[in-house]
């Protein structure tokens, strides 16, 4: 079935087979943003995470067709030259290490921050898995945000 | 850095051995050679000792490190560059990184801690000669060969007339060409420590803005032109092969049955131990190929892989199994003479502990799982060439994997690493390479072939299982005078047939041996259980299981003494280091005096890969089945440290890594099958679990030692001699809490 989705501003017509087809791989592997990754697939590590219309959510398990007519955003489009406060904090306190957990990580504090939350009242929402062990350095990027 | 590399150089010029060659295509390219890992890993390499480094100064002004290994996280890309920077004398904005092409001729694996230490020395030769070419470059055009009346910073030479002090300049970008054809100066000036600007400087690492912006490419990431997506299914039961190939489902572009790449333990290289679908996307991939109706045969073997058949067959072992003794070694005596001796030692020592541990099979569970791209060229119908890109730790490996499949001369494959998220030891294993050349080859298409968690989980290639016997011996003032010391585990170099059985396999006791403690009259020895579940290299390899052992033992003999932890610990360490790195702990730890209640200190130290590290815990228990660890002080010796911010994250990284394991990691097996499958039964920590570390860096010489991998060892037993002193309990077997679990968040 063909579909259009709004990820990042732009509008991408997608062809699935499926329509419980997970998001993150229409965006990955049918769209080609590659930023957000796949680590379990069942909802538990939260590397897939992106915000839908403003919430945060786990593209891992979210039906393709459910993201229609909505808008969508990944890391890459979170802001133009890593302008975002949440990326900002990263790099000043070079929080990644391997990395690959970090744009879940990202979009999930990005996420807080548009609900409201600040500094520590982030945490919370991002009780993702880092297998490279940055938390302490998440604690304190998040500090101050 | 993108899976579009730049070519390595076209045309070589030999200077020495181990050496340089420049190069002039485009400016000055200098060749050089890292070497690999450590010594098991050069020996198992086909070719190891060519260049796989270079430094290229663009006539564009452009400076650029390229180097063949991995960054899995661990800062070696940024350290390597600013080692070069330094002696090349540029600014750290000026440099940058490229992953190097690696060249089938060249051999770099990344492992053991090794990038910077290994790389520390040649790096710095490579960009002092760099600088000094292109300052032969400025003297060609000022006609004054005076070395002394030049100099360098920035990435500009200057000449000072010694009479008029009239200055010339020239920018790096414009002698590059020149400098590529200069005699390479025969005597290099080093610049003095004292004076680095860079090396020991807390910079920014280079590849931290890619990973915040979703622009960092690693190997999951790589897209192809027209390319298509497999997913993999292994046999469930470890060692079992493909019965009959199923038959295509509808909606897939190819059933590709996939052989084993090498044997380890009951799986056997070139059987059909697995079954990939091709499809137009990775989930549809995955869907038909868990679709499938497949049959399996069985080994009878497959039945001994079972987690309580593996226990009894070590306890059994640990009596009567051949022991090979690792300590002495120089010389080695017969098992039976030094068993004596210990025993007499024993005989004669005032109080004695005995005590058996067992250490679990771990898996790595990387961030990001096992993947790999491949793009093969066919000239009729015959494979001509063939592209690889892989998060791999052993890219080297990677060319002759794929030239043995495609039947394509490894000069070319070409093999592009991508970045890795997260490598642990995993990958350097060939297994899912293989398989995506496998498809490649099958669908004549560029392919990406992605494992599920459920694979990655149960068909790793564990961290071995271990059972260890260790005794101990004090005299009446608390002095260790007698040491046994007995390791029954699985053997990765005998696995993998790089070493004969019957030999000493050093990861096995690799933590116990060479230990920087006066243990009287000991023995060390390490005894093969032979099982059949595959095993491999894991985050600090032998020292993960045998530091647990080792300073667990030294907290049961220093209670057994009624000696405090530390003192006890300082009184029997010998190495200078060692005694310094614990002083330092003893104070950056002076919280554990005034603990609150409910709360109890442990400490640990040891040494791996060169580098000490000791960490004291404090703990509190919230309730029963789960443990707070509320904050570790940790002291590091790695000898210098080339970037202390880097080394800071390692040791936090390193300890939540090493809590993982301590807390809840545990392989199980039941009847050939895994147990666990994802991090829902493979628990590891969230954020709110994480203690608040500080770290302190001890500068001991002039030289880095490893940092990826030391923090690791000493997190399980400090953490058993915190609980023990909570408790009561001292807890020998891990996990803490096996059959651990994860919610969903
Ligand atoms: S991949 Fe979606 S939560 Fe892990
Ligand atoms: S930075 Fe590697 S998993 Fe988080």
């Amino acid at each position: 079935m063909q579909l259009t989705l709004n990820v990042n501003g732009q509008n991408h017509s997608v062809t699935v087979s499926d329509g419980s087809m997970p998001l993150l791989w229409v965006l990955r592997d049918l769209i080609g943003l590659t930023g957000t990754k796949y680590g379990c697939g069942i909802e538990v590590c939260g590397a897939c995470t992106v915000i839908i219309d403003g919430q945060r959510e786990h593209s891992c398990v979210f039906d393709v067709t459910s993201a229609v007519g909505k808008k969508i955003i990944t890391i890459e489009g979170l802001s133009a030259n890593r302008s975002h406060p949440v990326q900002q904090a990263w790099i000043a306190h070079q929080v990644p290490q391997c990395g690959y957990c970090q744009p879940g990580m990202i979009m999930a504090c990005a996420a807080a921050m548009m609900a409201g939350h600040h500094g520590p009242e982030i945490l919370p929402e991002v009780q993702h898995i880092c297998v490279c062990g940055t938390y302490q350095r998440i604690r304190d990027a998040v500090s101050n945000l | 850095m993108t899976p579009q590399s730049p070519q390595a150089p076209a045309q070589k010029m030999e200077i020495g051995r181990r050496g340089f060659l420049a190069t002039a295509a485009g400016g000055l390219s200098l060749g050089f050679f890292m070497p690999p890992a450590n010594r098991v890993m050069q020996a198992a390499s086909p070719i190891y000792e060519q260049l796989n480094a270079y430094v290229r100064v663009g006539t564009d002004g452009s400076i650029a490190l390229a180097f063949g290994g991995a960054e899995m996280g661990q800062g070696a890309m940024s350290g390597l560059a600013q080692i070069l920077a330094e002696e090349l004398m540029v600014d750290w904005s000026q440099i940058s990184v490229q992953q190097a092409l690696v060249d089938p001729v060249v051999s770099y694996i990344t492992g053991g801690s090794s990038a910077v230490s290994n790389g520390y020395a040649p790096l710095r030769l490579a960009g002092a000669t760099v600088r000094e070419l292109l300052i032969a470059a400025a003297m060609v055009l000022q006609r004054d060969s005076k070395r002394a009346n030049y100099s360098a910073a920035s990435a500009v030479v200057t000449y000072t007339n010694p009479t008029t002090h009239a200055i010339a300049t020239w920018t790096y970008g414009s002698l590059a060409v020149l400098a590529a054809s200069q005699p390479v100066p025969a005597n290099i000036p080093l610049t003095d420590p004292s004076k680095f600007r860079l090396i020991g400087q807390p910079v920014q690492r280079v590849d931290i803005p890619s990973k915040t912006d979703g622009s960092a490419i690693y190997g999951i990431d790589v897209r192809i032109p027209g390319m298509v997506f497999a997913s993999v299914v292994h046999c469930p039961t470890i060692g079992g092969t493909l019965a009959s190939t199923p038959v295509k489902p509808p909606g897939a572009i190819a059933v590709v049955p996939c052989t084993a790449s090498d044997s380890r333990g009951v799986v056997a290289a070139g059987s059909v131990n697995a079954v990939a679908v091709v499809a137009t996307d990775t989930w549809t991939a995955r869907n038909l190929v868990k679709g499938l109706s497949l049959k399996w045969n069985l080994p009878p073997s497959s039945a001994n892989i079972d987690s309580a058949q593996i226990l009894a067959l070590a306890q059994q072992l640990v009596t009567t199994g051949t022991p090979i003794v690792a300590e002495p070694n120089n010389p080695t005596p017969p098992a039976a003479v030094i068993e004596a001796q210990v025993a007499s030692a024993m005989a004669g020592a005032k109080k004695t502990v005995d005590a058996t541990y067992t250490l679990p099979y771990l898996a790595h569970s990387t961030m990001e799982v096992m993947n790999c791209s491949v793009n093969i060229t066919f000239t009729n119908g015959t494979a001509s060439s063939c592209e690889v890109w892989a998060p791999s730790q052993a890219a080297a490996w990677v060319a002759g994997t794929a030239s043995a499949i495609t039947g394509v001369n490894p000069n070319l494959v070409t093999v592009h690493t991508t970045f890795l998220g997260g490598g642990l030891g995993r990958k350097i294993e060939q297994d899912y390479i293989s398989q995506a050349v496998q498809v490649a080859m099958a669908v004549k298409k560029p392919v990406k072939l992605t494992w599920f968690r459920e694979e990655d989980i149960a068909h790793d290639q564990y961290r071995p299982f271990a059972l260890v016997h260790a005794t101990g011996g004090l005299d009446a003032s608390g002095n260790i005078v007698a040491w046994f010391y007995r390791n029954v585990s699985p053997s990765i170099l005998l696995q993998r047939g790089w070493i004969n059985p019957g030999d000493l396999d050093s990861s096995g006791p690799d933590g116990a041996v060479g230990l920087g403690y006066a243990l009287g009259t000991h023995v060390v020895e390490w005894v093969p259980l032979p099982a059949g579940i595959p095993v491999g290299f894991w985050r600090s390899v032998g020292n993960s299981i045998n530091a647990f052992v080792v300073e667990s033992m030294i907290d049961e003999l220093a209670l057994a003494a009624g000696i405090d932890p530390f003192t006890f610990r300082y009184n029997a360490l010998t190495d200078p280091r060692a005694r310094a790195v614990l002083t330092a702990a003893d104070a950056l730890s002076s919280w554990r005096h005034s603990l609150p209640k409910g709360h109890a200190w442990g400490v640990a130290i040891s040494q791996s890969f060169g580098t000490w590290v000791c960490e004291v815990m404090d703990v509190s228990q919230l309730a029963k089945g789960s443990l707070q660890v509320n904050r570790v002080a940790c002291v590091v010796d790695c000898g210098m440290a080339i970037n202390p911010d880097s080394v800071q994250a390692q040791m936090q990284g390193g300890i939540a890594h090493g809590l993982n394991a301590a807390l809840w990691g545990q392989m199980t097996f039941t009847a050939g099958k895994a147990n666990q499958s994802n991090f829902s039964n493979y628990r590891v920590m969230r954020i709110g679990e994480m203690p608040q570390i500080t770290v302190q860096l001890v500068t001991s010489s002039g030289t880095p030692s490893g940092i990826g991998e030391p923090a690791v060892p000493p997190c399980a037993p400090a953490l058993a001699n915190a609980y023990a002193k909570l408790t009561g309990t001292r807890v020998r077997s891990l996990p803490f809490f096996p059959g651990a679990v994860m919610g969903g968040l």
